[in-house]
């Protein structure tokens, strides 16, 4: 082949690299490995790491583990769906084109709007997407938010919304209920506001009961309402698109994939269907038509002049790769639980929260939850005791083989030694059990 | 070799929807067991139904079966994206990332649960820092535009605690699209540079376009057209020269391993494509990774947390210690299952075998631009060698014979072999951006040659079959045009819509009579 | 040579618009050539109205941007040929954008202008015999 090419050897292919940028000896690295080795390395690795499945965890914030049926994972490992890539060529790519147009109606339907997009990356920079998205369809500058929302998602929100300038606004919280304080939206809204965010649950998982009037204040002020939510929370409550949502964001890792120490993640993506909404929409879309001859149903990526290898600077956002596959995954999953095992799944996680919720109130030197509202499957646990902090107490519950909720002290201070914790379907009725006999002997500083 | 595609259909579709299939009652045999407690969720927020498909879990596996043979993957053919780098995907990967120690883990968990998933990304950070040059690797992006837009805003912070106003971010011509929507939405105003007339960035016109309102100069080396930005130095030092910064794409990396670091050439900012040259999946779109490096001058803008090493505990860590980190840029840490496949590539290839890789891309593209010059009707702008891809131009095949590069690739099809990239970079006329990757075999190569010769003499013969290809696939050309015009973008509008043309049918029957 | 529909009594653009004097108010849209050199339409963003324009130069600015048109795979502005004031825009085109391919001198207008320097800005402008000469040359 080199004869073909015209060289003598593969070095002259090489010979237009500066020699003093020209490497003289290699990369630094260890030499190759058999297949047989590098397999026993990274298992080797990797076993140094406890899953959750060996010991009750009350994890969730973001990504939560849920029962994925092994036939979801087998499916979206066929290769032709693994190894293929964005289905531009529609003729040969219908098979992911068809189900990653399931994906977006599925989730049309979870979260009661029209159109979704194929996937953002997470959760939170589909809430950095919605806010610019906001600001290009309003021509507004400013974008409130709730002051117990994500950290995280918050400092996502603020990177995404950096360059056009952004104003974000928080809205304080009623400390009782935890919910947002109406009057404080009210005298923040106004004719600068490009939309209001909730999350429903909320970050510290109680529901945010006054959605309808956040919905008709914010539609009064010529704002966009956006809604972040946890899809498996759909299967049991009223979807944003329900209540006024003119956009809903989430997580769907949830649905089908797996926690994977927080990514690949899927950020969900979806709007009412008008039109100065649809052409501000971030993200891939896929349409339905027909073969040119008008005979045949058949899919196709469309409306592909909001994206950026047509518009360029003025794209709708500079998203290319997405989450496609953990998307089909998603789609896999909701085609299989249908209505009554998505529903089964909310109420489950929902009625093991209320157990845990139940039983660790009658723990003394706890307060559970902090906030007297609904919750979901998320709900917060505050160490009362004097001079018990909550690291300590998680570390407690570690030791007993319990591993605890996500501390919060550090970004609410305000809240004191308080985490969230989080039930699945997952959870057996001995785990909680054992949490909250492990939370009792926590608090007393007993082993 | 000729293809011939699975095709399901039923009553004017191919495979119906999910919507379309099943029956009341039908679902996967999961279940959860006797409730535990009442919930204290008022009724008003309950929903009253949920309208999914019902179908039994045979339904589901057949259903999407039947729709992945109506699809195409690197397992199936050659696939010369130009620019994405569609080498094989080693199963050994998948396997690892599937591992429970891998899955089961949430990022969350106490740090000395997890120690195993920290070093991984400890090494892999060391390993893609070696490979590139470079001081710090962040890896939280979940894809390469998603790492653009990281470079963009540690670009932005760098100046901003200089004190420095700089809104500018040079572009070259042929650059993909996603570097122009990076630069703006970090807020900078994108300036593009062309290219000389040997295909590399016009080096005088970059001299005249770099001032004091210059942040930064986005660069892929080896570039677009597949040729290696020889005058890099020059290019350094005219940015450095006047305050900017420079940032490379690593969407081409895979045309220099081992052969020179980006950040030995002057680059400040080295983005990665894992998803490309590290060969995990694409997965149709997604997911990837596309981490960040950079030199030590930037390494404390990088995203929160970093992984550590404690020599004094001998454990690893996250560490949030970054005062003027610019925070987050995606929830967690990155796209930790990707970061495994990626890693387990790494140690497999060694530093032998990357720089084998690279060889083995080089010499490939080559041998195919040496292969096709010798086709008619097709031709190229630029002489060679290329690195690991090359752009041919079909102008002459439709000067001549009115075929475009969408026919030629459209025709590819149907021998199996999916289309090249076509009309990118914008600057080459009827552009068909091929590269073929190092794991293909000289036999895959002379087939697509021997595929591409026949076409180029179909157009003369049977021009007509070129314009209506494919016709091995499950489905012909589709009206892009009506998808655009009249958007169904889901199965609540698709119904919407066809409840309105029953009406009128119903309307205009009642009409008739 | 393909040929190409050119009315008279219209003057032309180099950027392919036409502009049709009516009374006080000017029509714009744009000619054969470029619904044919475009493709399909298949969305029209149009101005607003009350929206300042100025005449079309050799550099190109956002101030001289009417609107765009939209293929498939492409997006081109449309830049105005007159200075002044947006008064009108064709709503038609918001549910059939493809007025803009069958009818571009008719159905197909974007909008209208209150023009501001009408006299001199016509001059710069081709009539219908330089335009059809214009394209020629383009080849």
């Amino acid at each position: 082949m080199l004869r073909e090419i015209g060289v003598t050897n593969v070095e002259e292919l090489f010979a237009d690299i500066p020699p003093k940028v020209r490497l003289k000896h290699g990369l630094k690295l260890p030499p190759p490995m058999s297949e047989l080795d590098a397999k026993r390395h990274v298992k080797s690795l990797l076993s140094k790491n406890k899953p959750f499945t060996e010991m009750p965890m009350f994890l969730g914030g973001g990504v939560w583990p849920h029962y994925i049926p092994a036939h979801v994972r087998s499916l979206v490992q066929r290769s032709e769906f693994l190894t293929s890539y964005t289905p531009y060529q529609a003729e040969v790519s219908q098979g992911m084109l068809q189900a990653l147009f399931e994906y977006q109606s599925l989730v049309a339907e979870l979260v009661g709007l029209d159109v979704a997009n194929s996937s953002m990356y997470d959760w939170a920079t589909a809430v950095g997407e919605a806010a610019l998205m906001c600001a290009r369809v309003t021509g507004r500058k400013k974008f409130l938010v709730p002051k117990l929302m994500s950290p995280e998602r918050l400092s996502v929100l603020k990177n995404y919304t950096s360059g056009p300038a952004l104003e974000i606004v928080e809205i304080g919280y009623d400390g009782v209920t935890g919910q947002l304080r109406m009057d404080e939206l009210g005298g923040k809204l106004g004719e600068d506001i490009a939309g209001v965010y909730i999350e429903n649950p909320s970050y510290l998982g109680f529901l945010e009961t006054q959605v309808q009037e956040i919905a008709e204040k914010t539609r009064g002020a010529g704002a966009l309402f956006v809604v972040g939510v946890n899809p498996i929370s759909l299967g049991l409550l009223k979807p944003p698109g329900d209540y006024g949502a003119d956009i809903a964001v989430g997580e769907g890792q949830p649905l089908g994939n797996p926690v994977n120490f927080g990514g690949p993640t899927l950020g969900i993506f979806a709007c009412r269907n008008e039109q100065k909404l649809v052409r501000q929409l971030p993200g891939r879309l896929v349409g339905m038509t027909t073969t040119l001859d008008g005979n045949t149903r058949g899919y196709t990526m469309t409306l592909q002049t909001r994206e950026q290898h047509i518009r360029r600077e003025r794209a709708t956002s500079n998203i290319c790769s997405n989450e496609a596959l953990c998307a089909v995954a998603a789609a896999i999953y909701l085609t299989s639980m249908g209505p009554s095992g998505l529903r089964e799944v909310a109420e489950t996680c929902a009625s093991n929260a209320a157990y845990a919720m139940k039983k660790l109130q009658k723990v003394k030197g706890l307060k559970v939850p902090i906030f007297d509202s609904p919750h979901f499957n998320e709900f917060t646990l505050k160490c009362v005791k004097p001079e018990l902090g909550i690291e300590t107490f998680n570390d407690r519950l570690l030791e007993l083989g319990v591993h605890g909720g996500t501390p919060v002290q550090g970004e609410f201070p305000e809240l004191g030694e308080t985490a969230v914790l989080c039930t699945t379907e997952l959870h057996t009725k001995e785990d909680i059990d054992k949490l909250v006999e492990a939370a009792a002997k926590a608090v007393e500083g007993k082993k | 070799m000729k293809y011939r595609q699975a095709r399901w259909t039923a009553d004017g579709s191919l495979e119906p929807l999910v919507f379309e299939l099943g029956g009341k009652g039908r679902r996967c045999t999961f279940s959860c067991g006797k409730q535990l407690s009442e919930t204290n969720i008022p009724e008003g927020f309950l929903r009253a139904s949920i309208n999914l498909p019902e179908l039994s879990e045979p339904e589901v596996v057949r259903h999407y079966t039947h729709l992945s043979q109506m699809n195409f993957g690197v397992d199936s053919g050659f696939y010369p994206l130009g620019s994405c780098t569609m080498k094989y995907n080693p199963k050994i990967s998948e396997e690892l990332a599937d591992l429970e120690t891998a899955t089961n883990i949430h990022p969350y968990q106490s740090e000395e649960t997890v120690q195993g998933a920290l070093e991984l990304m400890y090494n892999l950070e060391r390993s893609l820092a070696e490979i590139a040059g470079v001081s710090r690797v962040c890896l939280h992006p979940a894809a390469g535009a998603h790492g653009e837009l990281l470079g963009m805003l540690i670009v932005r912070a760098h100046f901003k605690s200089k004190g420095e106003e700089r809104t500018e971010v040079i572009v070259p011509d042929s650059a993909h699209g996603t570097n122009f929507t990076s630069a703006a939405m970090a807020g900078f105003n994108v300036v593009v540079v062309p290219s000389d007339s040997r295909g590399r960035v016009d080096i005088a016109a970059l001299g005249g376009a770099v001032s004091k309102k210059t942040a930064a100069l986005m660069l892929t080396n080896p570039n677009t057209l597949g040729l290696f930005e020889d005058g890099i130095l020059e290019i350094a030092k005219i940015v450095h020269k006047a305050g900017g910064l420079l940032y490379y794409d690593g969407a081409n990396l895979n045309g220099i391993m081992g052969k020179a670091r980006p950040g030995d050439m002057g680059f400040d900012i080295v983005h990665f494509n894992l998803h490309k040259t590290f060969s995990t999946p694409h997965g149709g779109g997604g997911p990837g990774a596309g981490p960040v490096g950079v030199c030590k001058d930037l390494e404390r803008f990088l995203p929160v947390p970093m992984v550590e090493y404690s020599k004094k505990n001998k454990r690893y860590y996250l560490d949030y210690n970054k005062p003027v980190s610019i925070g987050k840029i995606k929830s967690f840490y990155g796209n930790f299952g990707v970061l495994v496949k990626a890693y387990t590539y790494i140690l497999m290839m060694g530093a032998e075998g990357l720089e084998a890789a690279t060889d083995a891309a080089v010499v490939n593209a080559n041998y195919i631009m040496r292969k096709l010059e010798e086709v008619s009707g097709f031709e190229f702008k630029y002489p060679g060698p290329c690195k690991h891809e090359t752009v041919a131009s079909a102008e002459p095949l439709k000067t001549e014979k009115g075929i475009t590069a969408r026919d030629v690739a459209k025709s590819l099809l149907d021998y199996g072999q999916h289309a090249p990239t076509y009309y990118f970079p914008p600057i080459v006329p009827e552009a068909l951006m091929i590269e073929p990757t190092e794991t293909e075999s000289k036999e895959e190569l002379d087939r697509f040659v021997d595929a591409l010769k026949r076409i180029s003499e179909e157009a003369h013969s049977k021009p007509e079959k070129l314009r209506s290809a494919p016709t091995g696939t499950a489905i012909g050309r589709l009206d892009e045009v009506k998808a655009a015009r009249e958007p169904i973008l889901s199965w609540r509008m698709y119904r919407d819509i066809k409840d309105k043309v029953v009406q009128n049918r119903g309307a205009s029957a009642e009409n008739e009579t | 040579m393909e040929k190409y529909d050119i009315r008279d009594g219209l003057h032309y653009s180099r950027e392919h618009e036409w502009v049709k004097v009516e009374g006080n108010l000017v029509r714009v849209g744009i000619t054969d050539y470029a619904q044919r050199k475009l493709g399909d339409i298949v969305y029209a963003e149009m101005p607003e109205v009350g929206k300042q324009i100025k005449q079309i130069a050799e550099k190109k600015t956002r101030e001289m941007e009417l609107g765009a048109l939209e293929s498939i795979k492409a997006v081109s502005a449309v830049y105005s040929p007159i200075s002044g004031t947006v008064k009108e825009v064709n709503k038609a085109l918001q549910e059939r954008p493809e007025l803009v391919n069958t009818s571009p001198y008719n159905e197909g207008w974007i909008c209208m202008i209150d023009p501001n320097a009408l006299n001199a800005e016509l001059g710069k402008l081709m009539d219908a015999k330089e335009y059809s000469d214009y394209l020629v040359k383009l080849g």
